[in-house]
């Protein structure tokens, strides 16, 4: 029968392999800058890192943030500052990690009020009227944030959309290597116990608030990161196209779809998302929105769990349906 | 800003606010019903109102009745039109939680938003009576015609909800749901009736701030979201799930916004708004008034 190399654990690593090997070779396959599947998985990645940054603070930690946007913003201000003033330079790792870390540290001074004092749809509506005070704060912010037309930069360092492709299939890859050791240690198991019951967490001795934040600024953190890989991609930002809600709702939409508090859920949903919006802008530019509008509102009657709830329960049934599976397993 | 402003002045921006506040307030009152009931944030409460106001641009522009007489035309259609989205949707994906709710109110946001613009196109449209420009004029201070007539309609909208929620057997039904959905289903009310009424009553609310908003406002399909924003936070000031905080709400920001835009500048307008409504949030979580119910 099953031989234990194709173990479910192990087959999971393969399957895991397979497609990160398959992220990794296809650029060199293909003409990199015709490819719209390059530029499609590009987006993409930046839109699982955003989902996994709102899994981690809602999904695991329960505190249902509606103010990514708000960090999103911070790192493409952060990193379009520093490389208009020259301090960096383009593509700049040091930039990257710089504005993830401003917008932890932004994060962490936020979230000792918030986080502190307000549970539930309190925290979300919070963490909404913070998005939007940034935002406005940016329109206003004179010579320094470039007021509501924003920071332009010279677009001639762009060469190739392949380091752009790398640098965010390494974020997502970072982003889920960290999220999966830290669901597997005493910080994910705090972070759970606080979604669970918060009071029976802190009976327990889990400092409630101390968790709470770094779920809140590693979210943050990671968030950043795209912000800050977003700026250095589109060579011009305003406060009305990085602050718009759109970073903020499409990665929890992206979420739930795919199923919130689950490992590969946001992954999932991204995927799933991304390309149903990208099929429908392709197919019916038109009435792309209108189709999205409908295809959420079916999922929600129909999957409301997310799609990893009714994977996961029906999941041998899938598994033996696909190709690839049963050939590694008959194979033996 | 030179110097303190003349009393005059500083009425006319506070009465200003006052009257784009009852705008605020009844949206607000429709946002927290529902809250209230269904623990869920609508946030397609915006996109709803916009459709109201473009059904209200047709009728002007067709038949050129006037758009107060369309006060009545839009509370049935809208009444019907949140009882239908209430036992189609929202009944259905309450067993499963808040979150699917609000990712339906989101897509069903998206939906009505970009029909809109299909329809009718995402110009900003206006709707120009005869006497949109009209100003009334008491001992030196003007104030916009169409401005106050739409806030003596929000207020007695506002009255009859009270009233409706104080007297009627439906209404006492509805707070009692709002207040603990488990005690009041062991004495016999109905949650999901109860619910689809109040879902009904706050899309009504929503067609009566759209009304209002194209009486006075020019706007466009995507107006909506930021309405919906401004709703919100006059919900928070009232604390969630309280119906005469929500007006007062709406009345607090629209005066907060009026005078910030008067004494800084029309940009920080909103900054101030929102930072408002975080210490607001962060100093007392249950609102200004403090009565709401605890839901977490």
């Amino acid at each position: 029968m099953v031989s234990p190399f194709f173990s479910t654990r192990n087959r999971n690593y393969l399957v895991g392999l397979i497609l990160v090997g398959f992220c990794v070779i296809y650029p060199f396959l293909v003409d990199a800058e015709a490819s719209y599947l390059v530029y499609f998985l590009f987006l993409t990645f930046i839109y699982v890192v955003l989902a996994l940054g709102w899994n981690l603070v809602a999904g695991y930690a329960g505190q249902v943030s509606l103010g990514q946007h708000a960090f999103f913003g911070i790192g493409c201000y952060m990193t379009a500052i520093t490389w208009r003033a020259g301090w960096t330079g383009y593509l700049d790792p040091l930039a990257m990690l710089m504005s993830g870390m401003g917008a932890a540290l932004v994060a962490i001074v936020i979230g000792l009020p918030l986080l502190a004092k307000l549970r539930g749809d309190y925290f979300a509506l919070g963490t909404l009227g913070l998005g939007e005070i940034l935002r406005v704060v940016c329109i206003n912010g004179g010579g320094l944030t470039g007021g509501a037309v924003g920071i332009g930069i010279e677009s001639s360092g762009y060469k190739s959309m392949t380091p752009y492709y790398f640098i965010a299939l390494l974020i997502t890859l970072l982003a889920l290597v960290s999220i999966w050791l830290i669901m597997r240690s005493n910080i994910g198991l705090a972070l759970v116990a606080i979604r669970e019951d918060e009071m029976a967490a802190a009976a327990n001795g889990i400092g409630v608030l101390k968790y709470k934040i770094f779920a809140f600024a590693l979210g943050a953190f990671i968030t950043a990161l795209c912000g800050s890989l977003h700026a250095y991609y589109i060579f011009h930002i305003h406060p009305a196209g990085v602050y718009s809600l759109n970073w903020a709702i499409t990665p929890v939409l992206m979420t739930i779809l795919g199923g919130t508090g689950t490992f590969w859920g946001p992954v999932l949903g991204a995927f799933i998302l991304a390309g149903v919006f990208e099929l429908a802008n392709l197919w019916m530019p038109e009435l792309h929105p209108i189709f999205s509008g409908i295809f959420i509102i079916l999922v929600t009657l129909f999957l409301p769990d997310g799609i990893m709830s009714f994977i996961t329960g029906h999941r041998h049934a899938i598994l033996s349906r696909l190709p690839l599976f049963n050939w590694i397993v008959r194979k033996k | 800003m030179t110097g303190f402003p003349s009393f005059a002045i500083f009425f006319k921006v506070l009465m200003n606010g006052v009257l784009v506040g009852c705008m605020y307030g009844v949206a607000a009152i429709g946002l927290s019903l529902i809250f209230g009931c269904m623990e869920i944030v609508f946030i397609a409460q915006g996109a709803v109102m916009i459709l109201a106001a473009f059904c209200i641009y047709w009728m002007f522009t067709w038949t050129s009745i006037d758009p107060f007489f369309g006060f009545l035309v839009i509370i049935p259609i809208f009444l019907g039109f949140g009882w239908i989205m209430y036992t189609g949707l929202f009944q259905r994906v309450a067993k499963a939680g808040k979150n699917p709710s609000l990712l339906l109110a989101f897509g069903l946001m998206v939906l009505l938003e970009h029909v809109m613009s299909l329809i009718w196109s995402p110009n900003t449209r206006t709707v120009s009576t005869s006497y949109s420009a009209s100003a009334l004029r008491v001992s030196g201070i003007i104030i916009s015609f169409t401005r106050l007539m739409v806030s003596i309609v929000a207020l007695i909208t506002t009255g009859l909800v009270f009233l409706f929620l104080k007297k009627t057997m439906l209404g006492k039904a509805v707070r009692g749901v709002s207040e603990d959905m488990r005690a009041a289903a062991l004495l016999g009310i109905s949650p999901v009736r109860v619910s689809a009424a109040t879902f009904s009553i706050g899309i009504a609310l929503a067609g009566i701030a759209g009304v209002a908003t194209s009486i006075t406002y020019p706007f466009d399909p995507y107006f909506g979201f930021l309405f919906s924003l401004k709703a919100l936070i006059a919900v928070a000031f009232g604390g969630l799930g309280s119906v005469e905080g929500a007006f007062l709400g709406g009345i607090i920001l629209g005066v907060l916004e009026s005078l910030s835009s008067y004494t800084i500048s029309a940009g920080w307008a909103d900054a101030v708004a929102y930072v408002a409504f975080l210490i607001i949030l962060v100093m007392r979580p249950k609102g200004l008034l403090g009565r709401s119910v605890e839901k977490i």
